[in-house]
């Protein structure tokens, strides 16, 4: 079932935006603007003007229309502008337009309709250069009932749980002491709603999230951090976490500023001293103590299913047959493009393969080993869009994995702050109590149930375009991709 | 400057300029990617009397989960002219070229090429393998037809090779040595790296033979019908390649170089580097795994440049940081050469060699374990001396037992324990990481078998001490020992009954000792309370250490061992009508494991059949047995089983274990207040993120003991290998008798001991051979001691100040308070009821003399450190 969608409005009473509208004292309450703009710009309670919307401006695509406000105004009170915030917004793998359209769809649960670029970033690379080559076809709505996005993750027959999530895609992890437990609590209700799942991270599993442990991953990470048998024996998939993209050969770490007495509570460390996990595990140094590793876990909850998170190295292949044969149910690959705040530049500017070279690197690999069958590929790092989700698919993911698009939900604004001391302006990435109190839970997890909606609703859209029923069905398909350092794209064509 | 040229510089000029043309044949430097292979099982002994091929079998079976069928393989080396069929000379002075066909059509243009032209074949001799592959079980892929030639390069053929290649310098068979290996380069290249894979040569040492196939290792010996060929010393492995679906023998352990054959577990980080090293050396691999390159490297350093062993395992395993410091500084000097000159061939990252190596001009058999610098592999060595003698290496301690177990089934004079087990430090300054065992031509015709450490250094058993011998004699007890017994046991004198053995043992031979533990087996049939005391006076038998007087303390655990056994094995199976305690359960009869019946209360796993992994485990069938009520367990006859006693989940605290055997990696892992006593040795990555309860060894545990540990208490009566205690968090709580190899506590995290934190007392003593305790060289040999840790505590028995700053990483040194003082001397009392280490007595006294508890014990702690520390701020309280 699907769960329901409400407007949820941004946290903040002057939302930021592309355009800025600015209405001079020659304003004479006329209301033309109200009556003309079609967008809810403007708008007038009892009759007396208000402070215009500017979140919802389409800017210059007005101009020269009969709906521009700036032109019918009897009093040329009104100017539109581009907001010099927009400058300054973003970076080029999460732009401005990507900031503002993700904040969009966790509002309304619906694509933008104000020209901003949704689909896609302005990195250059990655999936910004690929594209989804789509037939110009009207969709029905009962064409879209028929459609699934249910993603089964268990392909072993052996005995464990056939989990099957709603979703081609669950929430990465995210650590208590990385997060706040109310960002924590978002998600998990959020994916819980969608039939999907969630990760704890490597930081414990606090006991808020037992009434979504059926919805929840536990990590099990180098620093072993929080990983109890209890924890363990609650969940239906546990992820073993090898390395993340962001920053291979790190291994996870926290600051000493977010170690606060809570967050070291959890872990059972000293607060106020940093946290590093060691990079590799230091009981693993070879496939067979893979294997012996997860057997162990394996050992401690006989029916959950086992998930390993690597990064991309070269022989990432080698590495995703390794783990099919020691007996993982799901291999996630962790590209380099994601990363928050606080892994540094330096590892996730430059190591790792990316994403999009891995993922059909595995598939192929494991079509050939006549395994692909039997395990479940996850990718990850720097999905931001339901367009890439739809991309990663078509290379030959079974799913992927979102953590940064979740973030932005909750207004993350990608400021970079996240590994400092009271760090994340905005209460999503602290574990300051004072900081934390800006998020509210009813909030969040709605305006991620939006997000979830809407991209789910685009996937639909795609795979009723391709004539498609389900989204296994895209798996592999590259020819619903073009690559556009090779290929016109299909404006210019 | 001049320098004069000595003759090995000419030789390693000559011979590595002599493998120019080679150059020809290689594989393209792009092709050169090393087959992806992580982990795998390695074993390997050495025997004075030689020994059959199917004592390899155990050990390698039970290594299975080690490696996933895809390739296996074997060495003998040392073998028995009589099972080849040729004279005693032909196999020491001839090269044995073994040529694996794929392809038998090629026999003919193999030979004409690469055999007939340059050989005198004093012998041929095809391999007989079963009639048919699928008669050995398992085995899916039928292995290569081996034909297996006994040559000597002829007499013109060399002299040509030698003036061609200017080698008139040299020793003659050094050139025909080198004549072989070209030849066989040439062979490999051509019928198999080439393109189509035809034949490859197995081996071409002298008094070695290697053979592999696509299967397990024992599948090998099966195969090949090897069961009944001797040699002095076997070596196995069992590979776990991931890549590629079509699986080759070609890329199975063992490889050679010359006269040694080498297996691996581990891979390196720097392959491509000692690919390039190699190819300016002109050695061009062919087979592409790490363990190839390994098998030049040693032939390299040992055949070309000619350095001693010590040399060569220094250029492959540097000593590094404190350890090199504490050299002399003669080796300080010689090993910073060394490393200067082969640090590109040095392979980085984790490794373990096993290499059996025919050490012809010191007419020497060696079996040769290496570890990484940074003990990144598994290792256990172990070494059984008697009227004959064994040194063993494995991965896994059980499979050492089971090598052991199945050598004594056949000839009683091995004994099924070994004198001793121990762990190498990789890259130290104590034992250099390596160990060899020599089998050298001795008195009478017998072989003579020794075994040193890197620097040469011998590890002795007392002579004066006797094994129990064969056929054992009858046990004798006198009526007036009985009388004394039968009133000890009905008072339940567990502990006096254990002093009077023990005092006993001062009577020469074996017959009294033998006559008590028979008399006590039968004893404990009577009734459970009389089974429950007798299991009480043989544990402690089997745990604590006292003097064996003229007695081998190894014959004892075997007599001990089997009675424990035996007694456990006679308890009533579960389900069936009892009025006992104890209920037995086995693999068999693992269907009928039900909830305690009326007096039952003592679940006794027989785990000898159970699976060492997965639903058919024995941990599983705890869990469940835990589940229906069970709270008292005895596990015995264990064989490397893993995971025992996790899965209980929560809150165990009225659970009990007593585990006997070979137990197996990650036991008590996670587990949240249960009690574990093992009796014996323990393997690797025990108590991993535990909770709460307590774990006592009654021996020696394997690398990254309590990984992640939150809590609970632990005593170790010996040593704890690499890397013990990492990212321990919260309170756990650890006394260590004996010493850790490295990287103790590294990031321990553990709160501050003074107020609830965890901590370690490393008590760095150790027992000789009477039982006595004593004093190890240092109680911290490493460097890397508590590096980066933010909180917790070690606690040094330290009492002539051998710790010094430069072992540390970010901790510091300090006396220890008053206050620690009283935190941990409770810990040290429990140590002494379970291990018999008195704290007046032992620990506090140093020469004679009893002393302060401060000047004996330091403390190592955590500093702020201003890297790691965060803001003032953050501290803002809830």
């Amino acid at each position: 079932m699907k769960p329901a969608i409400k407007p949820v409005p941004s946290r903040y009473k002057n939302p930021l935006s592309k355009f800025k509208v600015t209405r001079a004292n020659a304003c004479v309450n006329c209301l033309t603007c109200v009556q003309v703009c079609p967008h809810g710009v403007h708008w007038d309670s009892g009759g007396k003007i208000q402070m215009p919307r500017d979140n919802l401006c389409h800017g210059f695509a007005c101009m020269n229309k009969d709906c521009y406000c700036v032109d019918q105004c009897p009093s040329r009170a009104l100017r539109v502008t581009l907001n010099p915030v927009y400058d300054v917004l973003g970076d080029r793998r999460w732009t401005a337009d990507l900031l503002l359209s993700t904040w969009h769809m966790a509002e309304t649960a619906s694509v933008p309709g104000n020209n901003l670029e949704y689909k896609t970033g302005d990195s250059g690379g990655g999936f910004d250069r690929i594209e989804l080559i789509l037939p110009d076809k009207k969709v029905k709505a009962s064409e879209k009932e028929k459609v699934s996005t249910s993603l089964l993750l268990n392909r072993r027959d052996d005995g464990r749980i056939k989990l099957e999530i709603g979703l081609p895609f669950y929430g990465g992890g995210m650590s208590f002491g990385s997060v706040n437990l109310g960002t924590m609590l978002c998600r998990a209700r959020a994916y819980s709603a969608w039939e999907s799942l969630v990760c704890t991270g490597e930081g414990g599993f606090p006991e808020e999230l037992i009434p979504y442990q059926d919805h929840v991953i536990t990590q099990v990470a180098t620093g072993l951090f929080g990983v109890r048998e209890d924890t363990v024996q609650r969940v239906p998939m546990i992820e073993f976490k090898y390395a993340q993209g962001a920053k291979p050969g790190l291994g996870g770490h926290l600051l000493g500023d977010k170690v606060t007495p809570a967050v070291a509570r959890m872990r059972e460390a000293v607060a106020g001293n940093s946290l590093f996990s060691p990079f590799p595990f230091h009981s693993v140094y070879s496939i067979e103590d893979h294997q012996k590793h997860i057997d162990w876990i394996k050992q401690i909850n006989p029916r959950a299913l086992v998930s390993v998170k690597v990064s991309t190295p070269n022989d990432v292949d080698m590495v995703a047959v390794g783990s099919y044969y020691a007996g993982a149910h799901v291999i996630h690959l962790d590209g380099s493009y994601g990363g928050t705040g606080a892994a540094p530049d330096i590892a996730k500017k430059n190591i790792a393969m990316p994403i999009e070279y891995a993922i059909p690197k595995v598939h192929r690999f494991l079509t050939q080993e006549g395994v692909r069958d039997k395990i479940t590929l996850i990718a990850s790092g720097g999905l931001r869009t339901a367009h890439d989700v739809a991309k990663a698919i078509a290379l030959g993911a079974d799913g992927v994995v979102i953590g940064t698009a979740d973030m932005v939900a909750l207004e993350c604004l990608r400021c970079h702050n996240c590994e400092s001391g009271r760090g994340c302006p905005r209460g999503i990435a602290t574990t300051d109590p004072e900081l934390k109190l800006m998020l509210d839970e009813d909030w969040g997890t709605q305006r991620l149930i939006n997000l979830f909606s809407c991209w789910r609703d685009q996937l639909v859209g795609f795979l009723v375009k391709w004539g498609m029923k389900s989204i296994t069905e895209l798996v592999g398909r590259t020819d619903c991709l073009r690559h556009l350092d090779y290929e016109p794209s299909s404006e210019e064509q | 400057m001049t320098t004069r040229k000595s003759s090995t510089d000419r030789f390693v000029r000559a011979i590595i300029e002599a493998r120019r043309p080679l150059a020809r044949l290689a594989l393209p430097r792009s092709t050169v990617n090393p087959e992806e292979e992580g982990g795998c099982g390695v074993t390997g002994f050495a025997s004075s009397v030689k020994v059959k091929g199917r004592h390899i079998f155990e050990p390698s079976r039970q290594m299975h989960n080690r490696g996933n069928g895809k390739g296996g393989g074997i060495a003998a080396l040392g073998l028995d002219h009589n099972d080849l069929g040729v004279s005693a000379e032909i196999v020491t002075e001839d090269y044995l070229l073994q040529i694996a066909f794929l392809d038998m059509n090629c026999r003919r243009a193999v030979e004409d090429k690469y055999v007939n032209p340059y050989f005198r074949i004093d012998h041929i001799d095809s391999l007989t393998p079963v009639d048919d592959y699928h008669d050995v079980e398992g085995l899916e892929i039928r292995p290569p037809d081996v034909v297996r030639y006994f040559i000597r390069v002829k007499k013109p053929v060399l002299q040509d090779f030698i003036m061609k290649k200017g080698l008139r310098f040299t020793d003659d068979r050094k050139a025909e040595d080198e004549f072989v290996y070209q030849n066989t380069f040439r062979l490999n290249s051509e019928f198999y790296a080439g393109g189509e894979q035809r034949a490859f040569v197995l081996s071409h040492g002298r008094n070695l033979i290697v053979l592999k196939a696509v299967g397990y290792a024992e599948q090998v010996v099966q195969y090949y019908q090897l069961d009944n060929l001797k040699a002095h010393a076997w070596i196995a492995h069992q590979r776990f390649p991931t890549k590629g679906r079509v699986w080759h023998p070609g890329g199975a352990h063992p490889f050679v170089g010359l006269n040694e054959a080498l297996v691996h577990n581990g891979d390196f980080a720097n392959y491509q580097s000692i690919v390039d090293y190699l190819r300016q050396r002109n050695i061009f691999p062919l087979f592409m795994t790490d363990t190839e390159v390994s098998a030049y490297l040693f032939d390299l350093l040992t055949r070309v440049y000619s350095y001693p062993l010590e040399y060569v395992i220094e250029a492959l395993a540097p000593t590094s940081e404190m350890d090199l410091d504490q050299l002399s500084e003669d080796k300080q000097r010689i090993y910073s050469l060394v490393q200067n000159s082969h640090m590109h061939g040095s392979p980085d990252g984790p490794w373990f060699f096993i290499i059996a190596r025919n050490n012809v001009e010191d007419q020497t058999l060696q079996l040769i374990g290496i570890t990484d610098t940074s003990m990144l592999r598994p290792q256990v060595f172990a070494l059984m001396d008697g009227e004959v003698k064994v040194g063993l290496i494995c991965s896994e301690k059980h499979a050492i037992d089971a090598t052991l177990r199945s050598l004594a089934d056949e000839d009683p004079r091995f004994g099924r324990v070994a004198d001793t087990y121990w762990n190498a430090r990789g890259g130290s300054h104590t034992d250099g990481g390596a160990f060899i065992f020599n089998i050298k031509p001795g008195k009478n015709g017998e072989a003579e078998l020794t075994c040193t450490d890197k620097f040469g250094q011998a590890i002795n058993i007392p002579e004066y001490q006797k094994p129990c011998p064969f056929p054992r004699p009858h046990g004798v007890t006198r009526s007036e020992v009985i009388s004394r017994m039968e009133q000890m046991l009905a008072a339940g004198d567990a502990v006096g009954l254990y002093k009077m053995v023990v005092a006993d043992l001062s009577e020469p031979g074996y017959e009294r000792f033998l006559g008590t533990v028979e008399w006590l087996k039968r004893a404990a049939i009577r009734d459970d309370q009389t089974k429950s005391t007798v299991l009480k006076i043989l544990t402690l038998l089997l745990d604590r250490r006292y003097d064996p007087h003229d007695k081998r303390r190894r014959s004892l655990l075997e007599v001990l061992n089997q009675a424990i056994d035996d007694i456990l094995l006679a308890c009533p199976l579960v389900g069936s009508e009892s009025s006992s305690r104890y209920a037995r359960i086995d693999f068999t009869n693992r269907e009928r494991l039900g909830p305690p019946q009326g007096e039952q209360e003592i679940l006794v796993i027989d785990a000898f059949d159970f699976k060492p992994e997965g639903c058919d485990c024995d941990a599983r069938l705890q869990v469940e047995a835990y589940r229906l009520g069970w709270r008292r367990f005895i596990c015995f006859r264990y064989r490397g089983q893993r995971f025992t006693a996790t899965g209980l989940g929560l809150g165990t605290d009225e659970v009990r274990f007593d585990i006997y055997g070979g137990s197996g990696d990650y036991l008590a892992s996670g587990i949240d207040g249960l009690h574990i006593y093992v009796h014996g040795n323990a393997q690797d990555q025990l108590c991993q993120i535990m909770k709460n309860g307590k774990l006592v060894i009654y021996g020696d545990v394997g690398q990254t003991f309590m990984y992640g540990a939150k809590g609970g208490e632990a005593y170790i009566m010996g040593n704890t290998a690499g890397r013990p205690l990492i990212n321990g968090v919260g309170r756990p709580r650890v006394v260590i008798n004996g010493t850790s190899l490295d990287y103790l506590a590294e990031s321990f995290m553990a709160g501050d001991p003074l107020k609830g934190g965890g901590f370690a007392i490393l008590n760095g003593v150790t027992f000789d051979w009477q039982g006595r305790l004593k004093e190890l060289p240092t109680p911290y040999p490493g460097s890397n001691l508590f590096s980066l840790a933010s909180g917790g505590a070690i606690y040094i028995r330290d009492p002539h100040d051998k710790i010094v700053e430069e072992q540390l990483n970010g901790g510091i040194l300090d006396f220890i308070t008053l206050e620690d003082w009283e935190l941990i001397r409770p810990y040290l009392k429990e140590n002494e009821r379970l291990f018999g280490i008195s704290l007046e007595k032992d620990l506090l006294t140093v020469d004679n003399h009893l002393l302060d508890p401060g000047r004996i014990y330091r403390k190592v702690k955590a500093v702020k450190s201003t890297i790691l520390a965060g803001s003032e701020e953050s501290l803002v309280p809830e």
